[in-house]
């Protein structure tokens, strides 16, 4: 009876090996040094740099958020019409400017060698007026009131490294702004944005770079240099996140899944002013576009709320630089190269004041 | 006596048959090796157990800590028991099947920068290299990166 239980157990066991195999790791008294003096099988073999550096923040690969500015003054200025008339300015009370921001960037090619990714965005700027009544008796106020204003466009980003140093980074967009609806979307207003950057990775912690940029954060087309500059220090706790001069923060790692950052970005973009509702002046006979230019001073907290669901909540303040109407000439806009160039007239100079601002945004991460 | 024989001589060969099942070499096999990611800080042993593939984590280009002065630990793992867990040694790479296109697939990738656990596949671009994508439920929302198989290098005299 003891020699059947005994074969018994045998063939249990025999039988339990392999699932015990799986689970158990037997590998505790490896000698790892084994591990040392290994290098490249295929002695042709190339190592690349990667796109990111250890600690950075992870990119999104599709965020749908929600940005809200509080009240503040819009002093639209006197409007000088194609028609040589003038259209008096008009201060209103803005009670918040508010709308949803949407965007995706899917890795298409994601090589050792090669990096691109696509993607594409939307945002919307919804204006609400204290005084509704008052507000829409100037075009720029009846439009903002009724239309507010859209961007929507693709972007592409290519990273190609060199070598395990070096890399080529370009980044280029093509948004279609203004106060269009979804059916009216000229495709000769479209503005390109583009950059060109070569950097350095000298280590797995910091990653530079120069370059040129062709941009409208400033408001208006201007060409600019670019610094990229991305470091983590030794113990993973802090770090700085620049894209000089759109953007730059210092981030306070709490841990992987939380992170604290504070900074700037620039945003900008030219609108075409395309639609006002009613009688009266008729945005739609003129060639005017809104060069909106603004500072944004902010605390951002990122965290995983749930594996690759990231929560970002930003708060700050809304410094505006630029919000002034420029009409076309021949149907192009003018380049003035901060004034080197050209110093003509804007059609219309207004002014904002400058409020707090707070936007939310859930994300998913990419790997 | 001749019960306690044929007892024995079963049980005997069914350990035997799965062992040698372990042993015997599978279509899959030309995974198993030593690999390095593409950012050269790692390198991973890929083995099959039974009839799915895992990868641990034998190197690391910075072994120690630089907080602590020892040994990397799993500390950014989301789950606190396994925050002690020393890196080295740490199956990375779990529950790959060989698949009939030649793929190894329905296994997961853990990232011990991050914590995060991720969906994985793995193509055998040539013998040496692979590309391993990372990805969130469906492939297109992932990353690849590439392998290179790793050689005992020739001493230089």
């Amino acid at each position: 009876m003891s020699m059947l239980r005994s074969s018994l157990a045998l063939l249990a066991v025999s039988l339990a090996a392999g699932a015990l195999q799986a689970q158990t790791d037997t590998s505790a008294n490896e000698d790892y040094s084994m591990y040392d003096n290994l290098g490249f099988a295929d002695s042709g073999a190339k190592r690349y740099c990667s796109p990111k550096i250890e600690g950075l923040s992870p990119a999104k690969l599709i965020s749908l958020g929600y940005d809200v500015q509080g009240p503040y003054a819009l002093a639209a200025g006197d409007l000088l019409a194609s028609d040589g008339s003038t259209v008096l300015g008009q201060t209103a009370q803005v009670r918040a400017t508010h709308g949803i921001r949407a965007a995706f960037n899917i890795p298409v090619v994601s090589k050792t060698h090669l990096v691109w990714q696509m993607g594409a965005n939307y945002w919307a700027s919804n204006y609400t007026y204290a005084d509704e009544v008052n507000a829409t008796s100037h075009p720029l106020h009846q439009s903002l009131s009724e239309h507010g204003l859209r961007t929507a466009g693709v972007s592409t980003t290519v990273f190609k490294p060199l070598d395990s140093k070096r890399f080529v980074l370009f980044q280029g967009s093509a948004d279609l702004s203004g106060s269009y609806g979804i059916g009216l979307m000229p495709a000769d207003y479209l503005k390109y944005s583009a950059a060109l950057i070569y950097g350095k990775r000298p280590t797995e912690k910091k990653q530079w770079g120069v370059g040129v940029a062709r941009t409208y954060r400033v408001g208006e087309l201007n060409y600019i240099p670019v610094i990229l500059y991305n470091s983590t220090d030794a113990l993973n706790k802090w770090g700085a996140e620049v894209l000089f001069p759109a953007r730059a923060h210092v981030r306070r790692t709490i841990n992987p899944r939380n992170m604290l950052f504070a900074g700037y970005e620039l945003e900008g973009q030219s609108f075409r002013l395309w639609q006002n509702p009613g009688s009266g002046f008729d945005l739609r006979k003129e060639d005017l576009e809104i060069r909106r230019g603004e500072a944004r001073l902010r605390v951002v907290y990122e965290c995983s709320l749930k594996d690759f669901i990231w929560l970002s909540v930003q708060a700050g303040y809304r410094v505006n630089a630029r919000y002034d109407v420029d009409r076309l000439v021949g149907g192009r806009e003018i380049y003035r190269a901060f004034g080197l160039l050209r110093d003509d007239a804007y059609a219309q100079v207004n002014g904002l004041g400058n409020p707090l601002y707070f936007n939310v945004s859930l994300n998913l991460v990419s790997p | 006596m001749f019960r306690k024989i044929a007892l024995w001589t079963a049980s005997a060969l069914i350990a035997f048959t799965s062992l040698h099942f372990d042993l015997q070499e599978a279509p899959g096999d030309k995974l198993v090796g030593v690999w390095e990611p593409s950012n050269g800080r790692a390198r991973v042993k890929i083995d099959r157990i039974g009839t799915k593939y895992y990868g641990r984590i034998v190197w690391l280009i910075e072994p120690n800590d630089p907080e602590t002065g020892l040994p990397k630990t799993d500390k950014n793992n989301p789950d606190p028991a396994l925050q002690k867990v020393p890196l080295k040694g740490y199956r990375m790479l779990k529950d790959f099947v060989y698949q009939p296109d030649g793929t190894w697939s329905e296994g997961t990738i853990y990232d011990p920068l991050n914590g995060s656990t991720y969906n994985c596949v793995i193509k055998m671009k040539d013998k040496n290299t692979l590309e391993i994508r990372g990805y969130i439920g469906v492939q297109a929302l992932g990353r690849t990166d590439v392998w290179k198989r790793l050689a005992v290098q020739p001493s230089k005299k």
